[in-house]
């Protein structure tokens, strides 16, 4: 049959254009917010999936990757020592704050990791050299946070301080920031240790009193802000009584993964060992799941398809009122119901494809601006793309079933009516 | 025009049966055939009598013409005989079928392979060609393709718009336009067509070239023919007359 629901919905360019809009509006808000719950499941733990290591070793408290208690840093002597590991290194994760160039405070999250090492920094770098981060009190950048930073223009190299510790950016990596945390730095293990503990000095003065007990005042001083990295001591490597945060473990070949945890787990107390999937799917499920964050981000997707479907359905529901002549016409020919249904659903087959392809396109390009602006990724993969028509032409054949309610109503003596 | 206006085509008039009480049976000849057809509409505890015990035959190939003023019930009476509407009480039989015991589905289906509408706003489709608003006829009866299209192109030219197959309706005159709806209801060779005021929307020309169709549709298909109208110029190309008056035949 020449296609009456095509024909109907050109017929009227302008009309067409408005209600397309409508639809693009529709698809590219359950898109962006779909995009945007992919996009932040992904970053918090994108750190976790660049690296190489077949198990990261971590204290038994931790919750995610973020949160978590220190090991002992002598723990690395063990698990190198440990049957069936071939490589093992340690990650650092401290918290610092960070005072800008333009003396604005922020909060960061500082990465110690050995630049010479294998298991950790996956990551690409879009400028800049990892072995730079050698020097003392150097660090590289995650992308898309430099403006947070006070670092304006983004490639502004100095002037920025973590508890009174200079910091100058050596480079910047690509694609690597949480959407749900501080600004990261990457930095070498001794930086990232003298950075995490830089906050203040401290210093605990003891005398003993006339009856030999001892007196001791532990005293707390801000270090001098813009002090300069010559007049610094070069940070301390890190001693076996220090704080650490992760081992990461790569096994021998053809080791059996399952046994070499059991082992690490024996040989290391207090700590539990986890493939690189299990710790970025217990981080993901923690943000998703554990915080506000991943149902707000659900919602908003609910929403944008609810409302998708309210403007799809006025939509479909509209075009059908002002055709409802032609349908009744149609039904005074003879033609069966499922002749009128099978229009109106390619015609909210052809409102869909028509409002999904551009939407797409609009919210790819979104996604890429605002990863590289902003370090926010709007993920739009393959199976978003097709979730997401699957979504819209459940949308709008959802809403035609409405629309169809009307014409099964219409009464085929409309017809005789002038 | 009124009932008294009517009569003066008095010699035409004899299809009606003005004796409610003698059942009309459907007979061969007879291609409509309605006995005592009462039509009631209610609205809340008022009730409105729209057709009170009508009966009618239709001769097979006849054109036969339903008179009578506005609200005398002319339109819910094709309604009902077309099978768009359920009287109240009574029988309608189309061919030597009871249509009112049809259901809706087999009901629809008859439509489809036996009737042929022309309607009085058109009701053609805007988004299609003149060529493409016929061919939906066609597809509906399970003609597609190049072949729905080329008899959809031989009955444009039947009714002299060979050569405005591929324009809208939008850029056709009125009496195109109804031109179209005529090719569109002759799709498929129906046996009966059933027109509701052809001519009403149409100028006096359009409207006589509209009538001169009709009548060679009459004449040269040998269908039945049933037109609701004002317009006492069809009367020249009427086999018969039926006045209606007050949802009542008016006996002559």
């Amino acid at each position: 049959m020449a296609s009456i629901a095509r024909k109907n919905l050109f017929e009227d360019i302008p009309r067409f254009l408005v209600a397309q809009a409508g639809i693009m509006f529709a698809v590219s808000l359950v898109t962006i917010q779909l995009g945007i719950l992919k996009g932040f499941s992904r970053s918090t733990a994108i750190v976790i999936d660049y690296a190489s290591a077949d198990l990261w070793v971590a204290s038994k408290e931790m919750v995610s990757f973020e949160l978590t208690s220190p090991i002992p840093a002598d723990y690395i002597n063990q698990a190198t020592q440990t049957p069936g590991v071939d490589r093992a290194e340690i990650l650092l994760l401290r918290a610092g704050r960070w005072r800008g160039p333009d003396g604005k405070l922020s909060p960061t999250r500082i990465f110690g990791f050995n630049p010479d090492g294998q298991l950790f920094a996956g990551w690409k770098l879009r400028d800049g050299e990892l072995n730079a981060i050698k020097q003392p009190y150097s660090a590289i950048v995650a992308n898309g946070v430099q403006k947070s930073l006070g670092l304006d223009p983004p490639d502004e190299r100095t002037g920025g301080s973590i508890g009174g510790l200079p910091v100058t950016i050596v480079g910047t990596a690509e694609d690597v920031q949480s959407n749900a945390s501080s600004p990261f730095l990457f930095a070498s293990l001794e930086t990232a240790n003298a950075y995490g503990s830089a906050e203040v000095n401290s210093s605990i003065n003891c005398t003993r009193n006339a009856g030999g007990d001892l007196n001791c005042v532990n005293s707390f001083k801000n270090r001098p802000i813009g002090e300069k990295v010559g007049e610094l001591p070069t940070p301390k490597p890190l001693s076996v009584g220090d704080p650490i945060t992760y081992i990461l473990i790569r096994a021998k070949p053809g080791e059996d993964l399952p046994t070499l945890k059991q082992r690490l787990t024996q040989a290391l107390p207090e700590t539990q060992v986890l493939t690189q999937t299990e710790l970025a799917a217990l981080t993901r499920n923690y943000w998703e799941a554990r915080t506000g964050v991943g149902f707000i981000l659900g919602l908003g997707a609910t929403v944008g398809f609810i409302v998708g479907m309210v403007v799809v359905g006025q939509i479909l529901y509209a075009s059908v009122a002002d055709h409802l002549r032609e349908f009744g016409t149609l039904k005074a020919m003879g033609a069966p119901n499922s002749v009128i249904y099978r229009i109106i659903i390619e015609q909210s087959l052809w409102m869909a494809i028509l409002g999904y392809v551009p939407s797409m396109g609009i919210c790819l390009a979104l996604g890429q601006w605002t990863q590289v602006t902003r370090g926010i990724m709007i993920l739009i993969e393959p199976s978003t793309g097709i979730a997401v028509l699957v979504l819209t032409i459940v949308m709008c054949v959802g809403s035609a079933l409405f629309a169809v309610q009307k014409v099964t109503r219409v009464d085929p003596a409309i017809v005789f009516k002038a | 025009m009124t009932a008294i206006g009517f009569n003066r085509f008095f010699h035409k008039t004899a299809a009606l049966d003005s004796t409610p009480s003698q059942a009309l049976t459907p007979v061969k000849e007879a291609a409509i055939v309605a006995t005592h057809i009462n039509m009631l509409y209610r609205n809340g505890s008022e009730e409105f009598k729209a057709l009170q015990d009508v009966n009618l035959r239709v001769k097979a190939g006849e054109v036969h013409l339903l008179m009578g003023p506005s609200g005398s019930g002319k339109t819910t009476l094709l309604s009902i005989l077309a099978g768009l509407l359920t009287p109240t009480a009574g029988q309608v039989c189309l061919l030597g079928e009871e249509i009112t015991k049809f259901s809706r589905s087999r009901l629809a289906a008859f439509r489809l392979q036996s009737l042929g509408f022309i309607f009085q706003g058109f009701n053609l489709f805007p988004a299609l060609t003149a060529c493409e608003n016929v061919e939906v006829a066609f597809h509906l009866k399970g003609i597609q393709g190049p072949q729905a299209r080329h008899q959809s192109i031989e009955l444009l030219t039947q009714v002299g718009l060979a050569d405005r197959a591929h324009h809208r309706p939008q850029d056709l005159s009125g009496g195109q336009k109804q031109r179209v709806a005529i090719a569109r209801a002759l799709a498929g060779d129906p046996q009966i067509i059933m027109a509701d005021e052809p001519t009403a929307a149409l100028d006096s020309h359009n409207g006589y070239a509209v009538i001169e169709l009709l009548r060679e549709l009459a004449k040269t298909g040998g269908r039945t023919v049933l037109i609701v109208t004002h317009d006492p110029r069809i009367l020249d190309i009427a086999d018969r007359v039926t006045d209606l008056e007050d949802g009542k035949i008016v006996p002559h």
